[in-house]
């Protein structure tokens, strides 16, 4: 049972820093940016790029290695995020909101594929793997690996909270969310804070990418996919535009997935997981934490 | 990969939608008016040839592509078949249903007479339909689950084993290494299930059954499948899908501490699957596969040749396509023409052609007499042939 929970909240760390951006972008331009998944496939090649132009320099240092390599990852996803964000989305900012999806759904594919131009479409292998002994905690076997990468994601998370709660910026973001007009009229340089939000939205995916790279090994250019699915799920199950829901959101699908898996079988575990979703998000529509949402005239 | 498919789908089916109904529309009308067609009897012969260019199997698109190509260079520079030469014209089956459809249309209106393609089972699944109706024999390369062969269909042959056929070979060796509970893991496509479900049915007595699993293709973390099928403690445990999925879930059971053996089927034979893994974590896993270029004795000049010509080493099905192409015109030599229904009686009759595989005698199925599977091995960090099951 703590194997199970473990596994459930290691897999949902992943989803939770995915989704994270997610919700932010939701959150201030109610955009679903399907687009996400895809800066997280990017972070993952960039680390893998980046690992494989230093060799054997940073191959020997491990850990730390892939520590330099992720806050690389993280600033050119960053920077791809809002490069995406000026490109595809601002131009389209006062379109109808349909426009701006399939706009998503197509940076989503024109990423995908374009990677697929650019590393080819067979599967890569990170130079540098995580593994390492397991220890015993409480009947669950853990590697300090994976230790390490989930204190990783809830010290990106922890500094994302403070940014968004104690900085100005945080503020900026928030007034953006309320009211867009209103925080235009009261001097906030709305376009620009829109960008930091893409920024950093999109450089929690990419490390998050180069976090599985590194652990699981294996990265392909439509990786971003299914994880991206996942984690807007996360998203919606912790109430979408809520930053700590995203967290909880997406610890809970681990949870709920793993656990799926081990009482009714691999092959249930997705029915399990979003049945389950479908009847919570009837009981409860804005999620676990999400708030009612009012019409705006 | 049909699951693959389905989840893409829900995507693809927003923005899609409408874009594939005018395609299939299209497709359609192109295979109706093919019919009235018909290309010159001294014309290239035309083969076409279904396999995955794009999607998440396009990497052995090219494999089976340009063992197609070598055979027809050869054959061409013998002089042709009949005095006519050898055309090949490949589309992207994408391993998904949609693109086989319409890339079989397109294949069929383009003239071809005899299919030597055919990687993805899902995706081969609804072409199957379309070649018979434009009385095309079919050649099946790499494609191989039951329901292929379940479907009946007069013009249907499959060169490579079947499920069956490497389920029998997975037992054998099961057997042989003293195996006494073995764990099922498949990845819910039409083939993975297929060979699981036929292996399970064989593990009656000893080896026993000891548990079943199906994970989702395409995700990275599967220790919660690989916890589920511990739990029901095997001492060998065999993964029918595809080499993504399994080089993760082998690093993963072994990292969840599991000690037993490990085998994989066909799909999973690619050196990826070592990398993926990890080299000394892939050490001593097993695989069910016919045979491969590296493992037949004698193929070094094939596969110089290969080299030689496309700049890169041949992988798996590349000599299955070759020999498609192969059977194809021996049959059409025989027929002493390219009318389905003649080209069909002349696969039937063929007896003792000589294939990669072995000699060429079809069941009445259409199947291999004999599927030819056996027992590979990662060897320092290489896949090496194991064990010929003679």
């Amino acid at each position: 049972m703590t194997q199970l929970i473990w596994n459930g909240l290691f897999v949902g760390s992943f989803y939770a820093l995915v989704a994270l951006g997610y919700s932010m972008v939701y959150g201030i331009i109610r955009l679903l940016n399907f687009a996400h998944g895809d800066l997280y496939m990017l972070g993952a090649f960039t680390g893998f790029g980046v690992l494989s132009v230093a060799g054997g320099l940073v191959t020997g240092l491990g850990f730390v290695a892939l520590l330099i390599v992720l806050v690389i990852s993280m600033l050119v996803t960053g920077t791809a995020g809002l490069l995406l964000e000026r490109i595809a989305y601002r131009p389209l900012r006062s379109a109808p909101r349909l426009s701006v999806l399939i706009t998503a759904v197509g940076a989503s594919f024109a990423l995908e594929y374009g990677m697929r131009l650019v590393a080819g479409p067979n599967p890569e292998v990170y130079p540098v793997r995580l593994a390492g002994d397991s220890i015993n905690l409480l009947g669950a076997r853990i590697t300090i690996q994976q230790a390490s990468l989930i204190l990783i994601a809830v010290l990106l998370m922890a500094g994302l909270q403070w940014l968004v709660m104690g900085t100005g910026t945080g503020r900026a973001m928030r007034a953006i969310s309320q009211d867009p007009t209103a925080a235009l009229y009261m001097g906030i340089n709305v376009d620009a804070i829109i960008a930091r939000t893409f920024f950093i939205g999109s450089a929690l995916a990419g490390a998050a990418g180069v976090m599985a790279g590194g652990y699981y090994g294996k990265i392909d250019f439509l990786m971003g996919f299914i994880i991206g699915l996942k984690a807007f799920t996360a998203a919606v199950i912790g109430g979408i535009g809520n930053i700590k829901g995203a967290m909880l959101g997406g610890l809970a699908l681990g949870l709920l997935e793993s656990l799926g898996t081990a009482w009714i079988g691999g092959q249930w575990r997705d029915v399990f997981a979003f049945g389950f979703l479908i009847v919570f998000l009837t009981l409860r529509p804005t999620g676990i934490l999400g708030e009612r949402v009012t019409e705006r005239v | 990969m049909t699951a693959y498919l389905t989840r893409r789908l829900s995507r693809v089916a927003l923005v899609g939608g409408a874009a594939v109904a005018a395609m299939m529309l299209s497709a359609c009308g192109n295979g109706l008016a093919s019919g009235g067609g018909g290309s010159s009897d001294n014309g290239p012969i035309v083969l076409g040839m279904l396999t995955p260019l794009s999607g998440s199997s396009s990497a052995i698109g090219p494999y089976m592509k340009n063992g197609a190509q070598l055979a027809v260079d050869e054959i061409n520079g013998k002089g042709g078949v009949n005095g006519r030469k050898l055309e090949l014209k490949v589309e992207d089956e994408a391993c998904d249903a949609k693109s086989a459809t319409a890339g079989a249309n397109k294949l069929v209106t383009e003239g071809v007479k005899i299919s030597v393609g055919g990687y993805c089972s899902g995706a081969t699944l609804p072409t199957l339909p379309i070649f018979e109706k434009a009385d095309v024999p079919m050649l099946i390369p790499a494609a191989n689950s039951n329901e292929l062969v379940k479907q009946h269909k007069k013009n249907v042959f499959l060169i490579n084993g079947t499920g069956v056929q490497q389920s029998d070979a997975a037992l054998k060796f099961m057997k042989k290494v003293g195996a006494t509970k073995v764990a099922l893991m498949d990845d819910n496509t039409s083939y993975s299930k297929d060979i699981a479900d036929t292996t399970a049915k064989l593990l009656t007595g000893s080896p026993a059954l000891a548990g079943r699993e199906s994970v989702t293709a395409g995700e990275s973390d599967y220790s919660a499948n690989v916890h589920a099928i511990l739990k029901s403690q095997p001492d060998f445990i065999y993964w029918t899908g595809y080499y993504q999925e399994g080089g993760l879930i082998i690093r993963q059971l072994r990292q969840a501490g599991y000690t037993g053996k490990i085998m994989v089927a066909d799909g999973s034979v690619d050196q990826k699957l070592v990398d993926i893994a990890g080299p000394t974590v892939a050490e001593g896993v097993f695989a069910t596969m016919t045979q491969t270029p590296d493992t037949i004795q004698g193929a070094d000049k094939w596969i110089a040749d290969y080299k030689s010509k496309f700049g890169a080493a041949p992988g798996p099905y590349s000599t299955q396509a070759y020999d498609a192409v192969r059977v194809a015109a021996e049959a059409v030599k025989q027929a002493g023409s390219t009318d389905g229904s003649a080209v069909i009686k002349a696969l039937e009759g063929i007896d003792g052609f000589q294939l990669f595989s072995g000699p060429l005698k079809f069941t009445p199925d259409h199947t291999l007499s004999s599927g030819g599977f056996q027992i590979l091995a990662v060897e320092n960090g290489k896949i090496v042939l194991k064990d010929t099951l003679q």
